[in-house]
């Protein structure tokens, strides 16, 4: 009788216990599997991305792999050649497209354009459209002659475009001449560049061809290709900051391949360049408008507002508040607004200074030709703009000594150099 | 069944659809959920290539065109039926495609021997398995439109003269359909799951529950004659598919607004996509619409 009431129980529940039977086999096969991969050595190692065109029978690759290997080995392990984007697909045009050049039998273009980047990032090519690295990075070296009038109605959209473009442009470009300035200015504004296809800019001055790896376009490193030295040295301020120092200590241990748009402070547990200014991160959306989370001109020698610096405002806070509290974020905006108007007035003073020689004459009419025009032009250049900078970027070394100490180093010399010049010729 | 399981779910069979138009209107509804789904989840990119937009115009013209199927079935049964199929039967194809296009991106054919295949790139490319849901609602709305005559018996009638014998009766079809259905499920939400690495131990409650009643309804399926107790864990694997899939939607819902509860638009389509949950909750239906029986109403 005992045998038929389990013989009973077994047809009651068979389902039942066949089903658990599996999951625990399942799951326990998944957990011990889990357990060995995690334990091999081998598991460290491959973190290294797959060679996708190790065995390509593509010309390109087959020749390239001879003639340019370096780029092969880089695309080979990039998410694009894993997606099958192939070499053709960005270089490969029609022969009377601009900028074409015949190999091998077809129309290539040496690097491709904006354009070519755009047919599958629209999104991301529009945003860079209307920031300060498209148009605004080239006029600010060679101005805006010879620009199409879609090009210049393009850069009176851009908000840096319609801040006294002029007033920010730097003389130095011309008087160095291009044998320098190809290895100087240009390197770095380069990436606002027109295209003879009448695109802009060069994707590739951040997302370094030919790996376009994520990890690499995120990382500060990338940023201070560009933005470091006197003028702007946002590298160096980044280091001397807490975000900064939260990165050189600790992150190796971020996690640099997360789905953009998705990222939490579980994936970047401070702040970095990218993060700030481009990453879709708290409730702020991913962008390629450097000044869509601004709210000053800092750049500027005297900064005003940017139009809709509310709006600016409050995308970048929402980036802070993933971290900060919101009386912390508004007592720093406070704080560094009014930092701001204080360097703001210290450079109306060197103008103040200067007005008296320019409405008598004193100064000759061609830039930088004489010590007090490179006085007054690092004041605000260099130093007005490193102070503000430093303020924003929480770098007090930089907002002090490398900051408005050497601004009002610059405003005494100034004065003395003015006094001396309003005085006139000595008596020999 | 639902008799069987327990004597107060007879008041079901008061509803006025067969289970045959039940899962027709569920197989309309899914292609039209599909396109949809389809749409946010070829929007990741930024930009949707034309034949991306295949499965996303096919899923809402294929739901709208059961619906109409449906309509017609009121008079003309044939018509129906005929209409149905080409829909259903395309559905396969572009599931079958689908899954072809998300295989070849998983893979890496040029790449050395060992490198081709790799975890790391079938857990991040696009989900082999999601274009097979086309495929999968297509075989469940062709078991539906093809009358089964009499019920039970397995004898699918194509037309007056033309009859097919099946191995299994209609129910137990099914029964494996709803365990297919299951399994594809619990593997993409492992799948999805595994992008995170399972750090959250919670993960592996949608995956027990998935691989449980994909193994229920499966034993069904082969169960001639299962006994009410049989029955009544299927029902409750299914009530629990349909809980799971709603926590899981509400959680997927909570990690794409952020810490401050902000809704932006972009971690919805990239984040946690809130539609997959769903698919348990879609299951979970599927197989409740099993157990009106084949009679289903007088």
């Amino acid at each position: 009788m005992g045998e038929a009431k389990s013989a009973g129980d077994w047809q009651t529940w068979r389902v039942l216990i066949i089903g658990l039977l599996v999951v625990a086999a399942l799951i326990g096969g998944a957990l011990i599997a889990r357990a060995l991969v995690a334990s091999t050595p081998a598991a460290e190692e491959s973190g290294r991305p797959a060679d996708a065109l190790a065995q390509s029978a593509d010309e390109c690759v087959v020749c390239h792999r001879s003639a340019t290997p370096g780029i092969i080995e880089q695309y080979a392990i990039s998410t694009m050649a894993a997606a099958e984007v192939r070499c053709t697909d960005c270089h490969q045009v029609e022969a009377d497209y601009p900028g074409a050049v015949e190999h091998e039998g077809v129309y290539v273009l040496g690097s491709p354009t904006t354009a070519k980047c755009q047919r599958c990032h629209s999104a991301e090519v529009a945003q860079f459209y209307s920031s300060r690295h498209s148009l605004p990075a080239y006029v600010a070296y060679a101005g805006t002659q010879g620009l199409s009038p879609e090009h210049l109605a393009m850069y009176a959209a851009i908000p840096e475009g319609s801040f006294a473009p002029d007033k920010s442009r730097n003389a130095l470009f011309a008087i160095e001449g291009p044998e320098l300035t190809e290895f100087a200015c240009e390197t770095c504004h380069s990436v606002g560049d027109p295209a003879v296809d009448g695109s802009v800019g060069q994707c590739q001055k951040c997302h370094l061809r030919h790996t376009f790896s994520l990890e690499q376009v995120r990382k500060p490193e990338t940023c201070n290709a560009c933005h470091i030295g006197p003028d702007h040295p946002q590298w160096e301020i980044y280091q001397e900051s807490p975000h900064g120092i939260a990165y050189m200590t600790m992150g190796h241990t971020w996690n640099w391949q997360a789905e953009a748009g998705t990222l939490t402070v579980e994936d970047f547990p401070a702040a970095t360049c990218a993060l700030c200014h481009f990453s879709g991160f708290g409730a702020s959306g991913t962008t390629h408008d450097v000044g869509d989370r601004l709210t000053w001109y800092l750049f500027a020698p005297i900064s005003e507002r940017r139009p809709g610096w509310q709006d600016n405002m409050v995308r970048m806070q929402n980036v802070c508040r993933a971290c900060h509290n919101q009386n912390f974020i508004a007592d720093f905006y406070q704080a560094a607004d009014q930092a701001t108007l204080a360097v703001n007035d210290y450079v109306i003073e060197s103008d103040r200074i200067m007005k008296p020689l320019k409405d008598r004459g004193l100064l000759t009419t061609e830039p930088f030709d004489e010590p007090i025009d490179y006085t007054y032009f690092e004041l605000w250049h260099h130093w007005g703009r490193t102070a503000k900078f430093g303020v924003w970027m929480q770098g007090p070394d930089y907002t002090q000594w490398h900051g408005v100490y050497e601004v009002l180093s610059d405003l005494a010399e100034l004065k003395a150099m003015a006094a001396e010049k309003l005085a006139g010729p000595r008596e020999p | 069944m639902l008799a069987a399981i327990h004597p107060r779910l007879a008041i079901v069979r008061r509803l006025p659809l067969t289970r045959d138009q039940c899962m027709l209107l569920m197989a309309a509804v899914n292609e039209i959920f599909l396109g949809i789904d389809t749409y946010l989840a070829h929007l990741i990119s930024g930009t949707i290539r034309p034949n991306e937009w295949i499965p996303i115009v096919f899923g809402l013209a294929a739901g709208l065109a059961l619906l109409v199927a449906g309509l017609i079935a009121i008079r003309n049964r044939p018509l129906a039926t005929v209409l149905a199929t080409i829909v259903l039967l395309a559905s396969i194809g572009v599931g079958l495609l689908g899954a072809y296009f998300h295989l070849v991106r998983a893979i890496l054919p040029t790449a050395a021997l060992g490198e081709r295949v790799s975890i790391d790139l079938l857990v991040w490319a696009p989900p082999i398995l999601g274009p097979l849901t086309f495929a999968l609602v297509g075989v469940l709305g062709i078991s539906a439109a093809w009358v089964e005559s009499p019920p039970d018996s397995g004898v699918l009638a194509l037309s007056e003269r033309r009859r097919l014998r099946m191995p299994y009766s209609k129910t137990r079809a099914y029964f494996f359909w709803v365990s297919m259905g299951s399994l594809a499920t619990v593997i993409s939400s492992v799948l999805d799951h595994a992008r995170t690495g399972f750090a959250n131990p919670w993960l592996w409650i949608p995956t027990a529950v998935g691989v449980f009643t994909t193994v229920v309804a499966l034993a069904l399926g082969f169960l001639e004659h299962p006994r009410a107790s049989d029955l009544r864990i299927y029902f409750g694997s299914m009530l629990l598919m349909i809980l799971v899939g709603l926590v899981g939607a509400g959680l997927h819902v909570s990690v794409d607004l952020t810490e401050m509860n902000v809704l932006v638009i972009e971690r919805f389509l990239r984040g946690a996509p809130v539609l997959a949950p769903l698919l348990f909750c879609n299951m979970g239906a599927l197989g409740l619409i099993v157990l009106l029986g084949p009679d289903q109403p007088d």
